[in-house]
């Protein structure tokens, strides 16, 4: 009777000197994977990690089942994993995979969900991981976003134009301060050269308007004068909620609902521009 | 995260034109305003495929450990992404089963001096012929 062939990663589980850090390295390294690549920097940080382990084989072979994303391979180091160390003893382990998903910088929803799996896993309560999570990154473990969500999507662009704004105004500023520097004696060229780029900033960007402008149309869906303070802005927005809110238009038909939720919308977006403005 | 494929009734492969009737033929208008803000751009469509993969491979694997009532995810919206929990045996214990089979052939082997017997058969299979071959002849 023919045996099926052991697989790359039942191999090294063999091999191994310890089941359960091969596994762990392998989780690791899919935690790592699963933004699509490997880059240098991650190798070499799961290399460090590997270090502490007690797995005496080679790490290469690890890396390259995890590249794969073997599904195989991982249920079965996540089914070792979890009869071997779970609980308290998991601690250790989660905190290093908290470490490499939070290592670029920004916790991505991928790795978000991934170590959630991963504290479900080893039987680490929520409560607990969050406090863990809150220890290792020095952040709050907030739900992840959701990008099958219309919002997500405003939310991220807006911050990215935002951005881009604020790039451009720090270029321009540059720019001005620049052109001063060089041309002190010559105020009228000056002159000339800031309004061209301002009237190229615009050409570039026709939809967004100046801040400025954008300040006085949320006052003005709002229906403040401007200069309205922080809490007369949040009377007129309390207000028009109510009297905008979709759920108040339920009886009457979808269309009045969604036509209501625009509005709403709008008032809430001025609102918030505001809040975040003033 | 919803999957809006599975809730368009589409395959996270469907082409464009596809996702575009299916997204007409939705009644659902919430679920068709927010499919067609993420489905229609493709550089948004990329960035969730990536993360609906992920989810995916999440989903197979609490199904297939077992971890489908598990409490970071039955609450969440990965609903989605919850198989009934299958009956695949343990990969573990499939593994155990392998190795245990392994080590039963190769005891059996060792207890029959395998290589002695081997050798001997070919012995005999030699002088068989050759004696095949003189008698012939």
């Amino acid at each position: 009777m023919p045996i099926a062939r052991f697989s790359p990663f039942e191999l090294l589980l063999l091999k191994s000197r310890n089941q359960a850090d091969t596994a762990g390295l392998l989780l690791l390294a899919w935690v790592l994977a699963s933004k699509g690549h490997l880059s240098e920097a991650d190798r070499q940080r799961l290399t460090d990690l590997a270090r502490d382990f007690r797995h005496g084989h080679e790490l290469e072979p690890v890396i390259e089942i995890a590249a794969q994303q073997d599904l195989g391979a991982i249920q079965l180091a996540a089914e070792v994993m979890q009869k071997d160390c779970g609980g308290e003893q998991a601690h250790p382990f989660l905190r290093q995979a908290i470490t490499l998903a939070v290592a670029d910088g920004k916790l991505t929803s991928a790795h978000h969900h991934i170590l959630r799996f991963l504290a479900d896993l080893l039987g680490v309560s929520p409560p607990k991981f969050a406090m863990l999570f809150t220890e290792v990154a020095g952040k709050e473990f907030t739900n992840p976003d959701d990008p099958s969500r219309t919002g997500y999507w405003q939310a991220k662009e807006r911050h990215r134009q935002q951005q881009e704004d604020r790039q451009r105004q720090h270029q321009r500023s540059h720019d001005r301060q620049s052109h001063e520097r060089r041309s002190s004696g010559q105020q009228h060229r000056q002159h000339s050269g800031a309004g061209g780029s301002q009237r190229q900033h615009r050409q570039h960007s026709t939809q967004e308007p100046p801040p400025g402008d954008r300040t006085q149309r949320a006052l003005a869906i709002l229906g403040l004068e401007p200069g309205a303070s922080r809490s007369d802005i949040r009377k007129a927005y309390r207000r028009l909620a109510q009297l905008h809110h979709p759920d108040r238009f339920f009886a009457e038909g979808e269309a009045m609902v969604a036509s209501a939720s625009q509005r709403f919308q709008k008032i809430k977006k001025a609102y918030e521009y505001l809040m975040e403005a003033s | 995260m919803r999957d809006l494929y599975k809730r368009l009734g589409i395959t996270p492969q469907a082409s464009d034109s596809d996702i575009t009737a299916a997204i007409e033929a939705c009644e659902h208008t919430a679920l068709k305003a927010d499919a067609s803000t993420v489905l229609s751009v493709k550089s948004r469509r990329e960035e969730y495929d990536a993360l609906h993969a992920t989810l995916r491979d999440i989903g197979l694997l609490r199904a297939r450990l077992g971890l489908t009532h598990g409490r970071y995810w039955q609450d969440s919206v990965a609903n989605d992404f919850s198989l009934p929990p299958d009956n695949t045996c343990s990969r573990h214990d499939e593994l155990i089963g392998r190795v245990t089979h392994a080590v039963t052939l190769h005891n059996r082997w060792q207890r029959w001096r395998g290589p002695w017997s081997m050798v001997g058969l070919l012995a005999l299979g030699i002088t068989l012929g050759v004696a095949l071959c003189h008698w012939w002849l």
